[in-house]
């Protein structure tokens, strides 16, 4: 060992604090791209109401995550600098889930019709699903965490969701916190997963949910102020209610891959059917009226029927995370 | 098995630097958690930002991320067994070790040239993962081999402490190089293998190869074959330590999942979730070198004991119907202690028993049992949970966990018995 080691690592340290320091000065001076023209393109008719939508324009920072409104056909920016990886609207607030200003964490964001932030609430993980109860009460908010998946099944993932109060900001309850009921008897797990959340538009005190819990996916109806679910049915992942309450959009696993086809389901009978869209869609499904779906594919948003007939076409270009436009207190 | 993945919400860490000054801790040891610490530092510093990396860049689902986290501990399972008789039998526990911290460097370079596919990230972190498989034993007989028996408990406390200070500022420099270079992950992915980098030349250049236990080369005998190996399983103390060591870590539920129960108790806002690792690391951090001294002090076997008995507590906690943010607290600073008192110290109890020229094998036997006793006692836990409920569960593991202790105390006292030959 001795001296001529030392020399030689000392050579090492300096070489690779050198280098490490000229990559970071390099990434942190280099400039990002500022291409302004790209924006979502919407298909030039469109029937129905405006939807609110984000752009998807990875390679531009500038662009993407941010808030557009498709109005008829013709797509328009809302003001802010909101940027969302999701966002959703109803009833005079909207969430936006997406990247904090610092750049590095996570946090949502509640903003007003005016599109300018009411509260930030930092969150613990990938944003994953956001969703407002209609009459603008209740928001639910799913991230994926990363910190605590590591240790049931190989293909486990946590996620966390979240029911907020839109006036306040304040969470009113986490759904790993409700009691769970199975066929009338209490259920829990410690893989208890709760994702994708649907309030229904003729009380926003009801809701649907998915539970995941060893390797199955119930769909669960739950009640906000009691903090309590029941399972319905199985294979049901990221139910969407109709705007008249009676059916619910869904996505549903094929086999045990990581793949979902798009259902509807009827809510009296727990009754289902496809719809056209016969690719594999990961997404919860947007209602645009009581019969037409939108959903993205992570590029680019589409509609279908919802019923099961005709085929699926497409919306907006370059966007994600649709939200159906109606009632009073539209954004500006 | 055990992992701060979100210590960002830590803002100043707690260095351990200061107090080694006074510990009489051997260089090569000190060395070789400064190894650790770079390595652990570059493994973190990829592991929080792959998520966001995964998702943003290459537009995957979270759901890949699953799949990629599977291959992570398929990976490493008994690779540290073979590693270990691989190092004893070649004598060379320095090399076998550089070859797993080679193998994690060279995984890192990879990310930097190819991490843009799935797949391409899902072999690298695999890589990563046999890297540490491979390194895991050799390094514990070379921190073994270079202390005094009466000071082994210090010397893997001090080792445990540094590592454990690299896996947090992992996070912490990676969210630094994002704050000035944002969306910038090759900037973190080069950083990373930096570090990586650094980690192996340390070794290389200042870790003793053969430490002053080490067994001699050049005296004629021949090195221990694989029976001699296997043969450690009829050695009456490496046996009672082996099976206290699988009944106690049969009964431990991992932190991840006491996590889980506490926020079941306690409805704090999710944010908060974070923090319940960072304060448990930093306890960790900062008792394992005491906790290693006294254990060296006043006899390992209580120590250990008093780890148990830490974790015993902590599930008590869980079976209290309601829990206040005080103890809460108090519950991650006893996990902190727990881990302080079982993580070093084992390894400790195993060092000060088992022949010099097996020291590799048997160390990697040790992890082995432990880390196949946790993944069964978290499969078995959540089983109970689904059947019981929480409480039950607990419950059960709470009067498993002492019957384990009390059956672990004559284990462990035979086993550090001085050997009587015949």
């Amino acid at each position: 060992m001795g001296s001529r080691n030392n020399k030689i690592l000392a050579a090492i340290v300096v070489l690779c604090v050198l280098g490490a320091g000229a990559y970071i000065a390099y990434a942190a001076l280099s400039p990002s791209e500022t291409t302004t023209d790209a924006r979502p393109k919407a298909r030039a008719v469109l029937a129905g109401s405006d939807v609110m939508v984000r752009a998807v324009e990875p390679s531009n920072p500038r662009l993407n995550g941010r808030v557009f409104i498709v109005d008829h056909g013709s797509v328009k920016q809302l003001p802010g600098d909101l940027s969302c990886e999701r966002v959703y609207y109803a009833a005079g607030r909207g969430i936006c889930m997406g990247i904090a200003p610092s750049g590095v964490d996570y946090t949502a964001e509640i903003f007003d019709a005016k599109m300018e932030t009411e509260h930030q609430i930092a969150l613990t993980g990938l944003p994953s699903r956001a969703r407002v109860s209609s009459d603008g009460r209740y928001g639910a908010m799913t991230v994926f965490v990363t910190g605590d998946s590591y240790l049931s099944s190989p293909t486990a993932f946590s996620t966390r969701t979240t029911i907020l109060d839109m006036a306040s900001g304040k969470q009113v309850g986490q759904l790993e916190q409700f009691k769970v009921t199975k066929d009338g008897k209490p259920f829990d797990a410690i893989d208890f997963n709760f994702w994708g959340v649907t309030f229904d538009p003729r009380d926003s005190n009801r809701f649907y949910a998915t539970l995941g819990t060893a390797g199955v996916h119930y769909l669960v109806e739950g009640n906000v102020r009691e903090k309590s679910m029941r399972t319905l049915r199985e294979g049901v992942e990221c139910p969407s209610l109709s705007p008249d309450g009676k059916q619910i959009a869904y996505k549903s696993r094929i086999g045990k891959e990581d793949r979902w086809h798009l259902r509807v389901l009827d809510v009296a009978t727990l009754e289902d059917h496809a719809v056209a869209e016969e690719r594999s869609i990961d997404d919860q499904v947007e209602w645009l009226d009581d019969d037409t779906l939108a959903y993205s594919d992570e590029k680019n948003v589409y509609t279908v029927p919802a019923d099961g007939s005709g085929e699926p076409e497409l919306l907006v270009r370059d966007a994600t995370s649709p939200a159906r436009l109606d009632g009073p207190d539209l954004p500006q | 098995m055990y992992q701060v993945e979100a210590s960002k919400a830590l803002l100043k860490p707690k260095l351990w630097a200061r107090r080694s000054a006074r510990l009489n801790v051997p260089r090569n040891v000190v060395m070789l958690g400064m190894v650790s610490m770079l390595t652990d530092v570059s493994s973190e510093m990829v592991a929080t930002i792959l998520p966001l990396y995964l998702v943003f860049s290459l537009g995957a689902s979270p759901l890949a991320l699953g799949a990629i986290d599977g291959t992570y501990r398929g990976a490493a399972a008994l690779v540290q067994v073979i590693s270990g008789f691989a190092a004893d039998r070649w004598r060379r526990p320095k090399q076998v070790a550089e070859a797993g911290y080679g193998i994690s460097a060279v995984g890192k370079v990879a990310l930097v040239a190819a991490g843009n596919t799935i797949g391409g990230i899902g072999a690298i972190v695999a890589f990563d993962r046999i890297g540490k498989g491979i390194r895991t034993a050799p390094r514990d007989a070379l921190i073994s081999l270079s202390s005094s028996k009466a000071g082994l408990a210090t010397a893997f406390g001090v080792h445990r402490a540094m590592d454990s200070a690299g896996a947090m500022l992992g996070p912490l420099i990676a969210f630094g190089i994002l704050l000035a270079a944002p969306a910038r992950f090759d900037a973190v992915f080069v950083v990373s293998t930096f570090f990586a980098v650094l980690g192996v030349a340390v070794l290389v250049l200042t870790v003793q190869g053969r430490p002053k236990r080490a067994p001699r080369v050049d005296d004629g005998t021949p090195p221990p074959s694989l029976r001699a190996a296997l043969g450690l399983v009829r050695d009456r103390r490496v046996v009672v330590l082996l099976i206290a060591a699988a009944v106690l870590s049969l009964t431990s539920v991992s932190d991840a999942m006491l996590y889980v129960g506490l926020q079941r108790k306690i409805d704090f806002e999710p944010a908060v979730f974070p923090l319940l690792y960072v304060i448990t690391a930093v306890a960790f951090m900062g008792l394992a070198i005491p906790v290693g001294q006294l254990a060296d002090r006043v006899g390992r076997v209580p120590v250990l004991l008093c780890g148990y008995a830490l974790l015993f507590v902590v599930y008590g906690a869980l079976l209290m119907s309601s829990l206040g943010y005080g103890l809460l607290v108090l519950c991650l600073l006893g996990l902190g202690g727990y881990f302080a008192a079982t993580e070093g110290v084992f390894a400790a109890l195993a060092g000060a028993i088992l022949p010099e020229e097996l020291q590799a094998s048997g160390l990697g036997m040790l992890t082995t049992v432990i880390s196949i006793g946790n993944l069964v006692s978290s499969v078995a836990f959540g089983a109970l949970w689904l059947t019981l409920g929480l409480k039950g569960a607990v419950l059960v593991f709470a009067v498993a966990l002492a019957l384990a202790i009390a059956a672990a105390v004559p284990l462990l006292l035979r086993s550090q018995r001085t050997p009587v030959h015949g």
